[in-house]
């Protein structure tokens, strides 16, 4: 098994981008990844494009989006893991470099999702999970989904609606430092707490917005790594879960059960702990997500996550910086580039290349925790400079 | 940016799905007669809830119906107010996952309660119902 780096990043703006069809729209990461790699995209073996599709029409967007930056040819294929569609190409990618088919690969997200108009989104994202138990009779959405968690941990641990304000406040007061985030202004808990409910307890404040976007990341093999740069970005572990379709069959609602199976195997992949992490990007398609994440990655214990919220831990200067690109809620959450765009951000970081929002580096090691549906999909990705 | 130039698809796409329900038919019969029932595997003894002819423990296809009765304690809920838009007709819901005797959890609407009395922990018992458009379905109820 070969050692693999990051050796290139790309990054589109998030947002509404109705000036851009599905292929338009991955060029522009795709091409900044292959420019930053230095690589000539004929040497690329493999690419693995993230995406969920539904809302877009394009039922082949692997091989649109390859054609359109001319990678026809490459080993191909479309992955969906819902909203880790992103780490799930990662992965792919990973695997076929580390697995020795090829010294090159990418991971492309990409979606598309405001080709159709908002209620037909809801719908689509409302129907991922157990469609015939728990969608055809009961009318699920996104946000039910995590509200029956919000619940559960406010009830257990005394985490208030304005705990999962705090989290939509930093993620916006990040998102505003970031160029290429769909929302670039800040909020106050007051605003966040006085927004329509969607599903109680939570308000569209505490909900990631329906985005477009991409994202792309080059991967090498060591060799042609240190050949190609002199801050690779080292891969240094992808841990994976999942767990049951139907919400009924889950043991408890106050965590994410695959998401601690996740970063269990990855914290013992990259041989690192909770404490050895510089900086981390964790999925808050909800802000109830977010303070989840943090104890199931184990950067607090079960229950304090809003702890660590209130004492501004996870901000520039506290223990562990989470989401400092914004966030799902403010960058946006393009569902099968999310995964990449956390992969992205995570790398410049790393090479001390995210700006104003740059964190301290000390130990050199970063974070992707990204989950598909509630919990459905887990995937938690260690990158380090060494 | 919603002035863009834009081509509005003319074809288009109206999907029906027709879902298989012959190896659950008895789950859904009894329901008609008022009774919750779930599979039961007759190799492991474990029981799944929503019933499946194959068992995910063991992967015997051997397997009984077992009456799961009325009664569940309310685990977690939500109030959904923003809702698919193929529930645009039905009232905003409030969906509950309730945990019968025995463990079995069950995520179904919880009606004829109002929001601000629903409560974890408090008792319901699960009822059967019949859409408009004659497909039996179930829900809970306060107890």
């Amino acid at each position: 098994m070969s050692r693999v780096a990051v050796v290139g990043v790309g990054h589109s703006r998030f947002g509404r981008r109705t000036d851009v069809s599905i292929g338009e729209l991955a060029f522009e990461s795709i091409k900044q990844a292959v420019d930053d790699a230095g690589v000539d995209r004929k040497d690329i073996r493999n690419v693995v494009v993230g995406n969920m599709g539904g809302w877009s029409q394009e039922s082949l967007p692997a091989v649109v989006v390859d054609e359109y930056a001319g990678l026809s040819g490459a080993g191909t294929m479309r992955v969906e893991a819902a909203c880790a569609s992103g780490s799930a190409a990662l992965k792919s990618a990973y695997d076929s470099v580390a697995g020795g088919d090829g010294n090159l690969a990418m991971a492309v997200g990409v979606e598309k999702m405001t080709e159709v108009d908002t209620p037909t989104a809801i719908e689509l994202i409302g129907r991922a999970g157990s469609y015939f138990w728990e969608f055809e009779n009961f009318g699920m959405t996104f946000p039910a989904y995590y509200a029956l968690h919000a619940v559960a941990h406010m009830s257990k641990f005394g985490t208030t609606e304005e705990d999962l304000a705090r989290v939509a406040v930093k993620a916006h007061h990040y998102g505003a430092m970031n160029p290429l985030a769909q929302f670039q202004k800040e909020i106050t808990v007051e605003k966040a707490l006085g927004s329509q409910v969607v599903a109680w307890p939570l308000k569209l404040f505490d909900a990631c917005p329906l985005t477009d976007g991409s994202a792309a990341v080059v991967l090498a093999s060591e060799e042609v790594a240190k050949k190609l740069t002199d801050t690779p970005v080292w891969i240094r572990g992808i841990g994976s879960s999942s767990d049951s379709a139907n919400l009924g069959r889950r043991g408890s609602y106050v965590g994410l059960e695959a998401a601690v199976r996740a970063a269990n195997a990855a914290y013992s992949l990259a041989k690192v702990g909770p404490q050895d992490i510089d900086v981390a990007t964790a999925h808050d398609c909800f802000t109830i997500a977010e303070l989840m994440a943090y104890e199931d990655l184990g950067f607090c214990k079960k229950g304090d996550g809003a702890k660590m919220i209130r004492e501004g831990q996870t901000e520039i200067g506290g223990r562990i910086p989470v989401n400092l690109d914004g966030g799902l809620k403010a960058k946006g959450h393009p569902i099968g580039a999310t995964g990449v765009s956390m992969t992205v951000e995570i790398t410049k970081q790393l090479r001390g290349e995210a700006g104003r929002h740059q964190a301290p580096i000390r130990k050199g090691v970063g974070l992707v925790h990204n989950i598909g549906g509630t919990g459905h999909y887990a995937y938690v990705t260690i990158l380090g400079r060494d | 940016m919603s002035e863009e130039p834009m081509l509005h698809s003319r074809r288009a796409l109206t999907l029906r799905f027709d879902l298989p329900v012959s190896k659950t038919k008895e789950f859904w019969d009894s329901l008609r007669s008022g009774k919750f029932v779930t599979t039961r595997c007759t190799k492991c003894g474990s029981v799944s809830f929503p019933p499946q002819s194959d068992c995910p423990q063991c992967m015997g296809s051997e397997h009984e119906w077992v009456d799961l009765g009325r009664d569940a304690t309310l685990v977690t809920f939500t109030y959904a107010s923003v809702r698919p838009p193929s529930f645009a007709s039905s009232d905003p819901y409030i969906i509950a996952i309730g945990e019968f005797s025995g463990g079995v959890k069950v995520l179904a609407w919880l009606e004829r309660a109002k929001q601000d009395e629903v409560k974890q922990g408090m008792k319901l018992k699960i009822m059967a119902r019949v859409s408009s458009e004659g497909n039996p379905f179930y829900v809970f109820e306060p107890a």
